[in-house]
Formats: C-alpha cells, sequence, structure tokens
C-alpha cells in the first residue's frame, strides 16, 4: 500500500491509503493523496496547491537491492582487494536470524553480491593509513580494467581504494583515467568514488556503501522525478524531498540517495524529540510497536543516537543512521509451540499485512499475537481499520486452539493471554537492556508508546518500569510518519582522523591538532554550504554544528559530541572538547569510567549542516471537565484480562477531550490503533491532547 | 504443525528448492510426516519394487527383499545383507600414489601417499562413484552405517518395518 499523510498546521492530519504502482510509483502516490486529501474534503489540485512541503519515501530502491535487479555494475579495487566484495563480514550471513539460526551455522548464508568477481578489476596503487603514497597507481592497469569493463557492458563503475578516506587522490586518478576510457569508447557511464560516499575508515562498509548507491539507489531516482513532476503537474510549487536515514530531508536530485534508504525508523524518533521538546522532556524512550516488530531507541538530554555502520538487506553500510533496536515482536509475530518439547517461541516470523493474521480472513493459517488480541476482546472486530477489515473471532481462536492451546493443553483464553505476555515481556526485556547497557535511571525518561500495536500492548510493556511518566498519541498509527513531517533540512558530512591529545602534550602537538580540526571542519563546511546552495537553500540560513567522534585513547567505541564552537581559535578551545567529551561520556557510562589519564583520540571530525523547515504545531487547548463528551461512550464489551473477563467500557479515541480521564477496564478505540486500559490503571489526555497511562498504584512487576 | 508437500521435499532431495525456502524449512520445527514422503519419493524414482526401508548414501538403499533386508543401488544392484559392509561387495579404486592422487588434489593439496590414500567404491551394476573414503594405508575397510532400524522405525516412527509385498 501507499500511504499519504496530510498534515495541517496545526498538527491535524489525514491518512489516504492506494495500492502501490511499482512501475510508475507517482500513480499509486497521487491516488492515495487524493483520498487524503477527500477527508478533508479538498481534491488533489486544491492540496497540492496549499503544501509548503511534500516528503516522499518508496520501497523501490530496497527492492531493487533485495531483488537483486539493480544495474550491471563494474568494480575498480586496490590490487589484492578484489575479493573483499565476495568475503564481505562474517555477520552479514546470519545478522537478521532469529537466536536459534544465529546458532545453528547450517543457515547462515552470505548475501548473494551485488557485483559479480568477473566484473571486479585490481589496480596497484597504495596510500598508507597516514596518506603517504607507498605505490604509485598504475595507470596501464587501470585502462586496462576499463576497457574490459565496458567491454562487458557495465551500466554503472564503482572505484574504491584502500585508504581514499585519508586521502582520495589515487580514486580520483583512477576516475579519471576511466572517464578517458569511457570517452575514447563514446559510452555513457556514471562513475561512483568511495571517498565521495563518506570518507570515513572501514572499507567493507564503505566498499558496499559505493556499490549500493551504483547498484540500486542512483538508479531509482527517475522515480522519485516522476513523484515530483506528478505533485508539480497537481499545482505544488516547490521540490519533492525525501527522509535520510539520519533523520534530515534532502531533495530528490541529492547525490548519496542510498542515505535515505534506511528510513523506517528516523520518523517515530524524530517525532519524539519534537514533542519531547513541547512538554518539557529531554530524555525519552520510543517504542514503537507495529505488525512485526518492536523498535526502541533513547533520546538522552536531547541528543537523538546515531549508528554508525548499520546493516541493510544484510549488508554493512557506512551510513550514519538514527540507532534504533529492533526485535521480532508485533502483533503479526507468528506463535509456534515445538511439538516435541512443547516450547513456544514468538516469532521472529510474521505474518505481516499478507497473508496477515488468521483473523484477518486473507489466507493465514498461523496464529499471531493479534488473533490472540481478537480472542480476548480487546480488539473490536468490527472497528479494526475503522471497519475496512472484519475480524473473523471463530477462525482465530479455532486455529489458535488447535495449534498453541491445545498442544499446550490450556485453556484458549489463558492461553492467548499467555502469548500477549509473552511477547510483552520480550519487549519489556529490550528495553530493560537497553537501560541497563547505558546504565540510565528510567526515572529520568518519559516512554512514548506508539505504532498501531503499541497502545494495544502498553500496559504490560511499561508496567513497573518505573518511567517518569508514559505517553502515547491518538494518532500513535502515524506518529513515524508524523515524526517525519517534523524533520528539517539537513546533512552530515564527515571524515575519518587520527588525532590524539595525550595528558601531557605539548603546545606544538596540540597547535597541530587544532590546525588539523580547522583543516577538515573547513573542507567540510565548503561541501556542506555548496551542496546545500545546490538546493536552493540561501547561505544565511545554514545553521552548522560540528561534531568529534572521540574515545579515551585505547578504547575500542567513539562517543559522537556535538560542539557548539565553529572552529578552534585557541588551545583552550580543545580543552573544551575534552570537556564536553568527559561529560557526554559520563552522561552515558557514569563517571566512574572515565579515564583521563589514557589521554584522548579524536577517529572522525564531522559537521551538521541544518536549514530549519515549517513544522506542525501541537495546538493547546484548555482543559475540561474529567468525564469524556457523551458521544465519546461506545458501549461496552467483554475483555479478558488477568484471567478474568471485565465488562470494559469502550471509548471513541477522537472524542476524548483535553482534561478527560478514562478509567480501566476500558478500551479506547480509533480506526487505526486500540488502547487497552485494564482494571486499576487509568488514562488521562493532557492540554496537548497526549494521553497519559497510569499503572495502579500497587502496580508490580507481573513476573 | 509443519508439513510440505511432495514437490517441496523432491526440490530438497534435488537441491533445487530456493534457499529462502530452504531456510525457511530448516528454521521451522521439522515437519512429522517428512520420512514418510522422502521415502515414497525415493520409490518412486527407482525402477524396482522392493520397499526402502532406509536411504544409507546418495544411490545406496536398504531394502526388504523377501525374509533379508539387503543394500541395494539405483540400478538394481544387489550388495546384501544390510549389516554387512557393502563396500566389501563393490569395485575398488585405491589412489596410493601421488600421481593418482594428484588428478584429485593438484599441487600443494596432494597427502602423502605414505599416510593417507583414497579409496574410491564403485557400483559394479552402474559403474556410479558410491563413496570414497580417506585412510592410512593398511586400515580395514570403514563400515560407514550400519543403522538400528527396528529401535529407528518401533521407537522413533511408531509403527513395524514394512514387510515384502
Ligand atoms: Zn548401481
Amino acid at each position: 500500500m501507499t500511504d499519504t499523510l496530510l498534515v495541517d498546521e496545526d498538527g491535524r492530519f489525514a491518512v489516504g491509503k492506494a495500492s502501490t504502482t511499482p512501475q510508475n510509483e507517482s500513480v499509486g502516490f497521487l491516488e492515495s493523496a487524493e483520498d487524503a486529501a477527500g477527508y478533508w474534503d479538498l481534491t488533489s489540485q486544491e492540496a497540492f496547491e496549499q503544501l509548503s512541503v511534500v516528503l516522499y519515501s518508496g520501497t523501490g530502491m530496497l527492492n531493487t537491492l533485495l531483488s537483486r535487479t539493480g544495474r550491471r555494475v563494474g568494480l575498480i579495487v586496490t590490487r589484492g582487494m578484489e575479493d573483499a566484495i565476495l568475503m564481505g563480514r562474517g555477520l552479514q550471513a546470519w545478522t537478521d536470524y532469529s537466536y536459534p539460526d544465529r546458532l545453528h551455522a547450517v543457515t547462515h548464508q552470505a548475501p548473494e553480491p551485488l557485483v559479480p568477481r568477473h566484473r571486479i578489476y585490481g589496480v596497484t596503487e597504495r596510500i598508507d593509513q597516514f596518506g603517504n603514497v607507498v605505490a604509485p597507481v598504475y595507470e596501464h592497469e587501470a585502462e586496462k580494467a576499463a576497457e574490459e569493463l565496458v567491454a562487458q557492458g557495465v551500466e554503472a563503475i564503482c572505484v574504491c581504494c584502500m585508504f581514499s578516506y585519508v586521502d582520495d587522490t589515487h580514486e580520483r586518478q583512477i576516475t579519471e583515467i576511466v572517464q578517458n576510457v569511457l570517452n575514447k569508447r563514446d559510452v555513457e557511464v556514471p562513475i561512483y568514488r568511495s571517498s565521495s560516499v563518506r570518507p570515513v575508515i572501514r572499507e567493507q562498509s564503505r566498499l558496499n556503501s559505493v556499490v549500493i548507491e551504483a547498484y540500486a539507489a542512483d538508479v531509482s531516482r527517475e522515480q522519485l522525478v516522476g513523484v515530483e513532476e506528478a505533485t508539480q503537474s497537481q499545482g505544488f510549487r516547490y521540490g519533492v524531498q525525501t527522509v535520510l536515514s539520519y533523520g534530515g530531508l534532502a531533495g530528490i536530485r541529492y547525490p548519496r540517495l542510498h542515505e535515505t534508504m534506511i528510513s523506517g525508523p528516523v520518523g517515530g524518533i524524530l517525532g519524539a524529540k519534537y514533542v519531547g521538546d513541547i512538554i518539557g522532556s529531554d530524555s525519552v524512550i520510543v517504542s514503537d510497536m507495529g505488525g512485526t516488530s518492536f523498535d526502541i531507541s533513547a533520546i538522552t538530554r536531547g541528543n537523538i543516537p546515531i549508528e554508525n555502520e548499520p546493516t541493510l538487506a544484510r549488508f554493512k553500510l557506512n551510513l550514519p543512521t538514527i540507532s534504533m533496536e529492533s526485535i521480532g515482536a508485533g502483533a503479526g509475530t507468528i506463535i509456534k509451540v515445538d511439538p516435541l518439547t512443547k516450547k513456544v517461541s514468538l516469532g521472529p516470523e510474521s505474518a505481516g499485512s499478507t497473508p496477515g493474521p488468521v483473523a484477518f480472513d486473507m489466507g493465514g493459517t498461523e496464529p499471531t499475537v493479534c488473533d490472540c488480541d481478537v480472542i480476548m476482546g480487546r480488539l473490536n472486530p468490527d472497528y479494526f481499520l475503522g471497519g475496512k477489515v472484519k475480524l473473523n473471532v471463530e477462525a482465530a481462536k479455532s486455529v489458535f486452539k488447535e495449534k498453541v492451546a491445545d498442544p499446550l493443553g490450556v485453556d484458549v483464553y489463558e492461553a492467548a493471554e499467555g502469548m500477549a505476555n509473552m511477547l510483552e515481556m520480550d519487549a519489556k526485556e529490550s528495553m530493560r537492556q537497553m537501560i541497563s547497557a547505558r546504565a540510565v535511571d528510567p526515572a529520568d525518561y518519559a516512554l512514548m508508546a506508539y505504532g498501531g500495536s503499541g497502545p494495544l500492548h502498553m500496559a504490560e510493556y511499561s508496567r513497573g518500569m518505573g518511567f517518569k511518566n508514559i505517553l502515547t498519541f491518538p494518532f500513535a498509527a502515524a506518529f513515524s510518519a508524523f515524526g517525519c513531517t517534523t524533520a528539517d533540512y539537513l546533512r552530515r558530512y564527515s571524515r575519518s582522523v587520527q588525532l590524539t591529545l595525550p595528558p601531557n602534550a605539548d603546545a606544538e602537538h596540540r597547535n597541530s591538532v587544532a590546525e588539523e580540526i580547522n583543516r577538515i571542519w573547513e573542507g567540510l563546511q565548503e561541501a556542506a554550504t555548496s551542496e546545500m546552495g545546490d538546493e536552493g537553500h540561501a547561505p544565511a540560513d545554514v545553521q552548522l554544528e560540528m561534531f568529534a567522534q572521540m574515545r579515551y585513547t585505547g578504547q575500542l567505541e567513539d562517543v559522537e559530541v556535538p560542539l557548539a564552537m565553529q572552529r578552534i581559535t585557541a588551545d583552550s578551545d580543545l580543552d573544551l572538547v575534552i570537556k564536553e567529551f568527559d561529560e557526554l561520556y559520563a552522561a552515558i557510562n557514569g563517571a566512574v569510567a572515565q579515564y583521563r589519564e589514557a589521554g584522548h583520540s579524536i577517529t572522525e571530525l564531522g559537521i551538521v549542516a541544518k536549514v530549519e523547515k515549517i513544522k506542525p504545531k501541537l495546538v493547546r487547548e484548555t482543559l475540561q471537565g474529567e468525564t469524556p463528551l457523551a458521544e465519546a461512550f461506545k458501549g461496552t464489551r467483554s475483555m479478558y484480562y488477568n484471567r478474568e473477563w471485565h465488562e470494559a467500557q469502550l471509548w471513541e479515541m477522537d472524542y476524548l477531550k483535553p482534561g478527560n480521564v478514562v478509567a480501566g477496564p476500558a478500551v479506547v478505540e480509533h480506526p487505526a490503533t486500540t488502547l487497552v486500559i485494564p482494571a486499576g490503571d487509568r488514562v488521562w489526555v493532557d492540554e496537548w491532547t497526549i494521553v497519559h497511562y497510569e499503572h495502579a498504584e500497587d502496580s508490580s512487576e507481573s513476573e | 504443525m509443519a508439513s510440505y508437500d511432495k514437490t517441496e521435499i523432491a526440490d530438497l532431495i534435488d537441491g533445487s528448492m530456493p534457499w529462502p525456502s530452504t531456510r525457511a524449512i530448516m528454521s521451522a520445527h521439522k515437519d512429522d510426516d517428512r520420512f514418510d514422503k522422502y521415502l515414497s519419493i525415493l520409490q518412486e524414482r527407482v525402477p524396482w519394487h522392493h520397499p526402502i526401508l532406509l536411504p544409507i548414501g546418495e544411490h545406496l538403499y536398504i531394502v526388504q527383499s523377501g525374509e533379508n533386508r539387503i543394500v541395494k543401488c539405483d540400478c538394481g544392484h544387489e550388495f546384501g545383507s544390510y549389516q554387512d559392509n557393502w563396500k566389501n561387495q563393490a569395485l575398488i579404486r585405491v589412489r596410493g600414489d601421488r600421481e593418482s592422487i594428484a588428478e584429485i588434489y593438484p599441487g600443494r593439496y596432494t597427502c602423502d601417499p605414505e599416510w593417507m590414500e583414497l579409496r574410491e567404491f564403485i557400483c559394479p551394476g552402474c559403474v556410479t562413484l558410491l563413496e570414497v573414503e580417506a585412510a592410512p594405508p593398511g586400515f580395514p575397510i570403514v563400515f560407514d552405517f550400519l543403522p538400528d532400524l527396528e529401535g529407528f522405525y518401533e521407537d522413533w516412527l511408531g509403527k513395524s518395518l514394512p514387510q515384502e509385498a
């Protein structure tokens, strides 16, 4: 499906849906946009004429990559490294597997390489890690490689030299030779240099990134251009934007489109940061439970965590990405009972949206957690997706009984609740691990629960965790999409360095470090201003924030330190950099973990360039009485909870007003999500129409 | 409980199933009718009618032949009782010198024939290479596999051994 989320300046939104049209994505997009506009009695033309920003993210690139239908790429690497792409990284053979499959090596399988060995050529050259030329480029080898790649009819050529992140001279030299051959043979083939993807250490990830850009990303640009043309034909006045994996927006002509390929979880965390800033909560744990996974992350003191080497379709990339931890635990997670041991396992397989859970009646044959929710009366069989999908309670019950309850010898309802609890425990355990790994105090954090199934299971997965407060949203199902609309135009630029600041460094050494930092930052700043300029942003609007990846010398992991300075103007600025690192390190790992005696290392320098974008506002309303409006009440339904049947009150989410309180047992329904409140717990709606969940006073761990 | 089509099991046997489906089967709980389907596919593929009790190699089966349980090749050649080592009835080619070993393992891969020889066991009926073993010269022929047929059928499959039809 193609979803369109239409947001107005007050944060109100409408969701439109249409079938995806893979041949020409713009067709499905326009249809779903028209559907969304219809909710506000607008034609699609009227909607597009008024819009300030259009964000689009499609799955075309990812599908190209997964189905291996990308370009015929040729690759030129440092001689001796020709097999790197075939060897890959060991973890690529199992990275998205379940724990049992990780243990059983027989299931491990390296992803099929994107470039076959016969289109990979080595060229003798070497620049070492300090930037010294150890061997010059053997030009005749580069020329021969180019000739043979042309003869093989390649559609793109990638060049990746080992230490090009230190000095890209050889990559440029090879590129020039290849270009000359192309000109001579009169063929037009784009060339991609690994150093222009992101000049940082670790060649496997850099290699994967540049190859994926050539293989799947750049080739999908046409679809984006098609979408832009379609919006403009409807009266939209600006360029279409896409979402980068680290949470910025970029125009569709952005040169490194593969950076838009991991944008799934980005929206939620941006939304959480945005809402957190409004309500004065700068530390937030976000939890997104959808159909297939449970994703969590933590914003600490306003800092969004960045992962520098994420995995995409089982390839490691050198692409800064908003870091989210994910477990295969969602409403569509399939429940299995081992016939021999009776051990129950959840997922990571999921029924997805097709065939979906058994209750969808669309061909699903395996019981899922969603089926349990249906069996227990927690989901309204006549109001799923606003009634668009009728849930078949009897089918869910009979399949669940046959495949789960009977083999376990347990009552159907008890078994169903047990499965839901297992999912909630898995979710809780993943949060607990994240919290303990980062040594954070949950009492400093707000928990935000969203995603279509977040509110359905949040009562239990947040119970007894000790968060400062627990929040969800009437638009929980669309929260990620909402979050994307709060993004700014933003780029990250960075470069690997090897700088050390020992505690006893002399003035000369410190001065050389300062000079090197300024030299790198200036270079990045130039690139930033020029690329932002290409997208039509005035230099005066571009805000720059510097950062450094730092560690105590000898450590293996970096901490990304945001810095307020724009350059090092005095020796004391270096002390300031160190102080910022020490404080951040202590906040993350605890003060006792500091090790200043070892001195400090800087491994990467970067800048974030930002231009602010118009954002939807959350509307603040005056609080009304605790009792919801009469029309919000929808009657009652039997709901199974804590091994008992309760008569739960049903409420319509969109009719709840600021100030209203709903006490359990209750279910608050919305076309796209369902909030379950067991007896003893309650929710109240604040002035921003954010729903606050409160557990019963004596609420203790149910384990 | 997992169960697969006969065509899927046939693809598994032939190694022609796409990897994602193969892995899905590997990761799932074992389908409890796998052995029966597997056997029936093998039975359909051989030109003879002795019931297969257990496959013991790519071309070899333990079958019920009248009162006897014998080892039999696809081609129909019979190797005698399964309790005796079928290899003793096979044609044997020993690669015991550098030159013949190097035909298989050339250059630096060649083993020292003083320490190891390769023995190839070939069917007298169809000249198919049935098995290869590596052993020190003078080491007795290895008896790979003497299954406990009764135990397997009765305790694991929960049924008695099939008899000659
Ligand atoms: Zn034979």
